[in-house]
């Protein structure tokens, strides 16, 4: 009936020396031990209490034996939990592990470290009734739990006014790092410091409640500073390096800072010095959106679009300027090969055309004007370029196949000749080899007239298209970076590109849009775009 | 079944439960029955039924299962009884529960009172948890008369409001009989409409054991009309010990809660009065002229026609909110200090004067700056945290006897010395945290030879008091950094010692259940409270030196009249041990906070609780008001500073008497870094000090 059972009275009675002890007086004890025991403890609660603390220990235990002036029970320590262990052989009986410890050891262990003394620190723990962010209050994340408790409240249907958090606190560090960066951004954005700067902004963790500020330092600095190149370009540089930084969730802010970036795009003026060299900047924008289209385009479906309208409207508008232009060229390029297929390439013929007579010495004699338009058409040029040279990427796998298992396709692929992707056969290799190598000899007379060229090629194509031929010889590799190394070897190809353009019909067989494109190409910019094509095609063509 | 017998069986049983009055009405019964041969048409030996009824009393008298047959049988029919009574009846079931327990016990049937416990506990745990547990050891007859607790409780009358349909209802279900109602003075008109219900029931279930307990353990104030609402649970919560009429009294005492006649904001109120017609303001002279032909017929009067005298003042207020404070002081009646209260020297006068110009304004939409003192490598052995008025000085008092004290303005100049170039020497105090030198950074004072639980700072910061387990309080002076004097009066640890707001005096409350005055002067108390049933584990002075407030484990708060020692107010309402107390500047208010974490507050004329203030998950260490009582600051184990917006609510209360719907706002809640709020403390310009010891486990 009691939760002390008799035998432990019995027990305890033999502990102190009482042998003769009767059961009854056992039972009888075992209720009045038990309301003992119960009042010790809610006196060791109320000392608990009065020393502030919420666990109970056996400082407290003591300090109620004490108020009933018992003698406390001596020797337990309030470091840890007391450890019971169990009886060999008895299911129920524990004893407490109590190590037998020699004196000796005792004396002889070194002393161990005195604790530390207790000392205060202070903080503010709010000012005016907001807490600042500083280490010593508790972190943000624990702010933020105690709304469910007013949500809580709410259950309860009380009238809680629920405040959305309106101020937003900087501690003052961060205040002071945004004002460094700003203040090296707009004043010394060349110096060593402010690449240092950059590189903390890439990497740092604890920026992100700068982010806000820093789209919104971009956004005013980059409507009020057009005409400074070199803070411009310090600031497309603080978004890269934002951009770049793991630890920052800059989607939030993207539509605010994407109007600033595609200004530095696609303005007519960028710096008001001839020596800006404000080209390179919308080069450097055009990456910067590209690289941002890229990482939020899944979250912001309509991103994309919308810039890729906003550029498409730059560059077909003839109004406006050629600078302009070309960054609008420059951001189609830089968002992939598939947008300048889809986007630039339809409307490439009739641009040209416009763009053709700002070319020319006697047409334009405005030197500067000139020099845009040339920059336009080699962006244009770039861009195609390198559309082509994607396109003719698709095949490098089947380059790198081993020669036999291509020949073991070969029936398959005969009848499947006229699809796209379709393996190539390597049946034509031979002829294609001799072709190449006989290549030069016969594209010697067509140097002249590429113009007509082109259309007997066209015509060729289609035409050809059923022998499946395919540019790429599985002996050669690709190299991976086409541009440095179709560049170098652009001397190369310059001199051979008329030769080339004869044979060029017959390399786009296999694939009739990839052909029609280059074809149209070339009937756009000449030879320029041969220096796209990969280096194991020229070597081909050879 | 022979009738004389059954006659002879109801008289002596009426005469072994001392019931003679109902004895001798049957005896007279039957004296005119045996005149008048039998005539008597409602003939109760005759009846079957009631024959039936009365002998079960004999049979099953002591049987230990009755009980809790009947007490299932009573929980059962009110739990399904209708809405809107189930909740007056649920207040009947608990005493009836514990009397049913202590009753077992009494008659010896330990085993049976435990099943009994154990089976029907978990219904008033949510309530009575601390008398449950405290109950839950009574295991011997013996035990019931050693603790006060049970004794207190079989010694008095539970008083429960009820309703008068429902007091109809609970005893027809009963199946109440001739001497119940007899005793019941209330129901003599009910008497002899319900026999036919009485007769009705009678064939149901015959509860007697818990008509007996009700009976006698219960006393009904039956209330005309439809059961009222949650709004009086707090009355019917607590059992305490003392009679609740003599409670009841007690509130009855008039209570002078004014300011004092001379206090500083008065004289404030003078020098602002005076530089602000400098500025020429002619409305505001008005306006003082105004509340001065007020205060002389206000200082007479009490209660409820200054309530409404403030009500209209504070539409005006809403006017000129900048004169709101002023207004709000200087509607509070006046009091002539009891105490001779020691004088002021003019120096501290001017200072405080001009912190009281400086004042920040705190309301709702201007919360106070926090500076926070950590305690930092206390080892658990931080007991109490004081802060002195004006922050400079901060006390704690340690588990190992010691009381330490920092000078938080000398740990800022340290900081600057040691550590910076001096740029913040504008900034003294809060901003620097500096390691500290290689010397001790505090003032040890030892002396105690126990456990120190509380201290306090006197206003001017040059003592500081000290309670310890060892039964004494100690003076010591900051400015010797020595112990004066040792205060040794009480028998058992002292939880709490408090300074006079003005010096001088003192109170101290401890495990003896008493509190006690003294005076700075006198190594013997000048007053013992007595009369809380349990500890006494805070004290608080009020603010016009007049009154102490104790809060104790006895679930109560008592106001205590310092001169006379007597108890003017009880409040009763919480549920478990009060810890903390806090009294509104303009004295008309007191908070208190428990052990649950519930804070109340009270209106110290009516003694009523104003409000519950519900929000904190743990122990509530401490509470402040602001300067100005428009904040009230509470500190608790759960790891928070909380706000709570104490105007809106008073305001609530005095237009529109609403019960339930005028709960204190919380404005907002401050978490500190895993650190336990042991102390808060408003400064005159209504700074916020907090103190806490930095606890890693949890």
């Amino acid at each position: 009936m009691s939760i002390v059972p008799k035998e432990t009275v019995e027990v305890i009675a033999q502990s102190i020396g009482i042998s003769n002890f009767s059961t009854d007086a056992a039972l009888a004890l075992a209720p009045d031990v038990e309301y003992r025991i119960r009042e010790i403890m809610q006196e060791a609660i109320k000392c608990m209490r009065h020393s502030r603390r919420t666990t109970l220990t056996t400082d407290d235990v003591d300090e109620a034996l004490k108020l009933r002036n018992v003698e406390p029970v001596y020797g337990f320590a309030s470091g840890g939990p007391l450890r019971f262990r169990r009886a060999i052989g008895y299911r129920d009986l524990f004893y407490l592990d109590d190590k037998d410890v020699e004196f000796k050891d005792v004396i002889e262990a070194p002393l161990p470290r005195a604790p530390l003394d207790t000392s205060i620190v202070c903080h503010w723990l709010a000012i005016e009734g907001v807490q600042p962010v500083i280490p010593e209050n508790a972190p943000v994340q624990a702010i933020a739990a105690p709304s469910n408790g007013t949500n809580n409240e709410q259950k309860d249907g009380l009238p809680v006014e629920i405040k959305l958090p309106v101020k937003h606190i900087l501690s003052r560090e961060l205040q002071l790092y945004f004002d460094k960066i700003t203040e090296l951004a707009v004043s010394r954005s060349d110096s060593v410091l402010f690449k240092q700067a950059l590189v903390s902004l890439a990497t740092d963790s604890g920026l992100h409640p700068l982010v806000p500020y820093f789209t919104y330092f971009v956004a005013d600095e980059v409507s009020r500073g057009l005409n400074n190149y070199s803070l411009l370009f310090a600031l497309m540089r603080v978004v890269w390096n934002l951009l770049q930084n793991p630890h920052i969730q800059i989607e939030p802010y993207l539509h605010q800072l994407m109007p600033s970036v595609v200004t530095c795009l696609v303005a007519k003026r960028l710096g008001n010095r001839l020596a800006d060299n404000h080209w390179e900047l919308r080069d450097f924008t055009a990456k910067l959106v590209a690289a941002i289209c890229k990482r939020y385009g899944h979250v912001y479906n309509t991103l994309q679009t919308r810039l890729t309208k906003t550029l498409l409207n730059a560059l077909l508008d003839p109004k406006r300027a050629l600078t302009q232009h070309y960054g609008a060229v420059q951001g189609l390029a830089a968002l992939g090969p598939n947008v300048v297929r889809l986007l630039l390439l339809p409307n490439l013929g009739p641009y040209l055309s416009l763009l053709e007579p700002e070319m020319l010495l006697e047409k334009q004699k405005n030197e500067v004007k000139r020099h845009e338009a040339w920059r336009v058409y080699g962006a244009l040029l770039q861009a195609a370029g390198q559309c082509i040279y994607d396109r003719l990427k698709i095949f490098p796998p089947l380059s790198s196949l081993p020669a036999r298992s291509v020949w073991k396709t070969n029936g398959i692929v005969a009848t499947l000749s006229n699809k796209r992707k379709t393996s190539m056969d390597l049946e034509e290799q031979p002829p294609l080899k001799k072709i190449a190598t006989d290549g030069p000899v016969d594209a010697v007379s067509t140097s002249s007239m590429p113009t007509p060229m082109e259309e007997d090629a066209t015509a060729a194509t289609p035409l050809d298209n059923s022998d499946a031929d395919h540019p790429s010889p599985s002996s050669v590799q690709i190299p991976p970076d086409s541009g440095s190394e179709s560049r170098s070897k652009r001397d190369k190809g310059d001199s051979q590109a008329q030769k080339l353009s004869a044979i060029l019909p017959q390399v786009w067989k296999d694939d009739l849009n990839s052909g029609k494109l280059l074809v149209s190409l070339f009937e756009l910019f000449g030879e320029g775009i041969l220096s796209f094509i990969p280096a194991p095609e020229m070597s081909l063509f050879l | 079944m022979d009738e004389l017998q059954v006659v002879e069986f109801v008289a002596t049983y009426l005469k072994k439960k001392g019931f003679s009055e109902a004895e001798n009405a049957l005896q007279a019964e039957i004296q005119r029955n045996k005149s008048s041969n039998n005539t008597n048409p409602i003939d109760i030996l005759n009846d079957p039924e009631l024959s039936k009824f009365f002998r079960t009393f004999s049979e099953s008298e002591d049987g230990p299962a009755r009980y809790q047959d009947e007490y299932s049988k009573l929980r059962s029919w009110t739990y399904s009884s209708l809405d809107l009574y189930k909740h007056e009846l649920l207040h009947v079931l608990y005493p009836v529960f514990i009397h049913c327990f202590m009753d077992l016990v009494a008659k010896g049937h330990i085993q049976e009172a435990r099943t009994f416990f154990n089976n029907f506990r978990e219904d008033h745990e949510m309530m009575h948890l601390r008398d449950l547990q405290k109950l839950e050891g009574v295991l011997s007859p013996s035990h019931l008369e050693e603790m006060e607790f049970a004794h207190s409780l079989r010694h008095s009358k539970v008083n429960i409001k009820i309703c008068q349909v429902l007091y109809l209802f609970l005893f027809t279900s009963l199946h109440q009989n001739t001497y119940i109602v007899k005793k019941s003075n209330h129901c003599q008109s009910f008497y002899q409409y319900s026999y036919e219900l009485l007769l009705q029931y009678l064939h149901k279930t015959q509860s007697t054991k818990m008509l007996g307990i009700i009976n006698e353990r219960i006393n009904f104030q039956v209330s005309p009309g439809q059961p009222s609402s949650i709004s009086d649970d707090a009355e019917i919560v607590t059992l305490i010990g003392s009679n609740q009429d003599a409670a009841n009294q007690i509130n009855q005492k008039e209570v002078h809660w004014g300011l004092l006649e001379d206090s500083l904001e008065n004289r404030l109120e003078k020098t602002g009065l005076i530089s602000d017609s400098e500025k020429a303001e002619g409305e505001n002279k008005e306006a003082e002229i105004d509340e001065n032909k007020k205060r002389p017929v206000e200082g007479g009067k009490q209660g409820a026609s200054i309530k409404k005298l403030k009500k209209d003042k504070a539409i005006n207020a809403t006017a000129k909110t900048s004169r709101l404070e002023a207004n709000t002081v200087s509607t509070a009646p006046r009091v002539k200090p009891d105490l001779a209260l020691p004088v002021m020297p003019t120096e501290v006068e001017q200072s405080i004067l001009e912190d009281l110009r400086n004042r920040v304004h705190l309301s709702s939409a201007a919360l106070p700056s926090v500076s926070f003192y950590t305690f930092i490598n206390t080892h658990n052995g931080l007991n109490c945290a004081s802060i002195s008025q004006d922050g400079s000085l901060v006390a704690g008092g340690f588990s190992d006897s010691s009381l330490k004290v920092w000078d938080m303005a000398k740990l800022g100049q340290q900081a600057v010395s040691s550590g910076l170039q001096g740029e913040n020497d504008t900034t003294p105090r809060e901003d620097i945290i500096g390691p500290n030198g290689r010397k001790r950074s505090y003032t040890l004072y030892q002396g105690h030879s126990g456990p120190v639980y509380s201290a306090s700072f006197s206003p001017l910061g040059d003592f500081i008091l000290s309670s310890s387990a060892d039964t004494t309080i100690r003076l010591w002076s900051t400015k010797l950094n020595a112990n004066l004097v040792c205060y040794k009066g009480h028998n058992y640890p002292v939880w709490d010692v408090q300074f006079n707001p003005q010096g001088h005096y003192f109170a101290s409350s401890s495990h003896d259940r008493t509190a006690r005055i003294w005076s700075m002067d006198r190594i013997q108390p000048l007053r013992i409270m007595a009369g809380h049933l349990s500890d006494v584990d805070c004290v608080r002075w009020h603010i016009n030196c007049n009154y102490i407030a104790t809060g104790s484990s006895d679930k109560t708060v008592r106001l205590w009249d310092v001169s006379s020692g007597e108890c003017v107010r009880i409040f009763i309402g919480h549920r478990s041990m009060i810890l903390s107390l806090a009294m509104s500047p303009d004295g008309r208010y007191m908070a208190s906070g428990d052990e649950d974490g519930t804070i109340m507050m009270w209106d110290l004329a009516s003694g009523r609780c104003v409000t519950p203030l519900m929000g904190h998950t743990s122990c509530v260490w401490t509470l402040a008001y602001s300067c100005e009582g428009s904040l009230l600051a509470s500190g608790s184990a759960d790891c928070t500073v909380k706000l709570w917006d104490v105007t809106t609510s008073t305001k609530v209360l005095k237009t529109e008497e609403k019960s339930g719907t005028n709960r204190l706002r919380s404005l907002k809640t401050l978490p500190t870094k895993s650190t336990p709020v042991y102390s808060l403390q408003f400064s005159r310009r209504n700074l916020l000090f907090a103190a806490g010891a930095l606890s890693k486990t949890s």
